[in-house]
């Protein structure tokens, strides 16, 4: 295996543009942003910001588990969101999916996140950097 | 992973959410984004903009301190920040407190900050040393 691959899952959805779902270089992996789409169909998945955050959530762990790291492997973390409403259910989503050693984190608010206008809103997405096994 | 590569410090304000000041890996330092809050009260500092970054960057110099480097050692600084009639008093303050070889820099205007902060700057450096 050379140390610097990029790859795309099985367990996360598909890429929709020149991007892979995650880059490894060395003991490093860098993960594209996901947002709460089903892996099998790339729907938005229901639920508002809880129920997308989770999905973004699943789809980062299945990658990283398939660049053999993991959730508790994350060193940063940045989260966009577009509704400042929407601010402490992200805290309560994370805390229920990271586990010491915690990461660190940067998150903002954007005016939009990619997505069919007029047909869905994607709340949110997050990205990270991770160390493998 | 042997020891704990967290940094979590009382010189800046508490975690408000599940992720820590601070990690260390690889001979780096990664610091989560920081906003003008005070680390005794955790409340807002007041006086807007210029303020709240210098109180920022306050705090990203304090979890430097804490995780054995400085901003001194900073390689790269990422800044977010809400009104772009902000911009240069952004970039004069920045100025003040980071001095050659000054570090990379991205730094872009947003929809909205947490519970309506004006800035915040979160940076990777180097460990001293």
């Amino acid at each position: 295996m050379s140390s610097h691959r990029g790859v795309v899952s099985l367990r996360g959805p598909q890429p929709t543009g020149s991007y892979t779902h995650a880059h490894v270089q060395g003991r490093m992996v860098w993960v594209t942003a996901q947002a709460g789409r089903d892996p099998g169909n790339g729907e938005l998945v229901p639920g508002g910001m809880e129920g997308q955050l989770s999905r973004a959530i699943d789809n980062l762990e299945a990658i990283l588990e398939d660049c053999d790291s993991s959730l508790d492997r994350v060193i940063t973390t940045q989260i966009m969101y577009t509704d400042p409403a929407d601010a402490d259910t992200i805290d309560a989503v994370c805390a229920t999916r990271f586990r010491p050693p915690l990461p660190v984190r940067t998150t903002w608010g954007v005016k939009f996140l990619a997505a069919e206008p007029g047909r869905e809103v994607v709340r949110v997405q997050i990205d990270c950097v991770a160390e493998t096994r | 992973m042997s020891s704990d590569p967290t940094i979590v410090t009382k010189e800046a304000p508490e975690p408000r959410g599940p992720y820590v000041h601070a990690r260390q890996h690889g001979g780096l330092v990664y610091v989560t984004a920081q906003i003008g809050r005070d680390p005794k009260t955790g409340d807002f500092v007041v006086g807007g903009f210029e303020a709240e970054f210098q109180q920022a960057i306050d705090n990203l110099e304090a979890i430097l301190k804490a995780a054995g480097s400085s901003l001194a050692h900073v390689v790269k600084a990422q800044i977010e920040f809400v009104d772009e009639r902000d911009l240069d008093a952004m970039n004069r303050i920045y100025g003040e407190r980071f001095h050659d070889p000054l570090p990379a820099r991205t730094s872009f205007g947003v929809a909205f900050l947490w519970k309506g902060a004006q800035v915040q700057i979160d940076c990777i450096a180097a460990l001293d040393g």
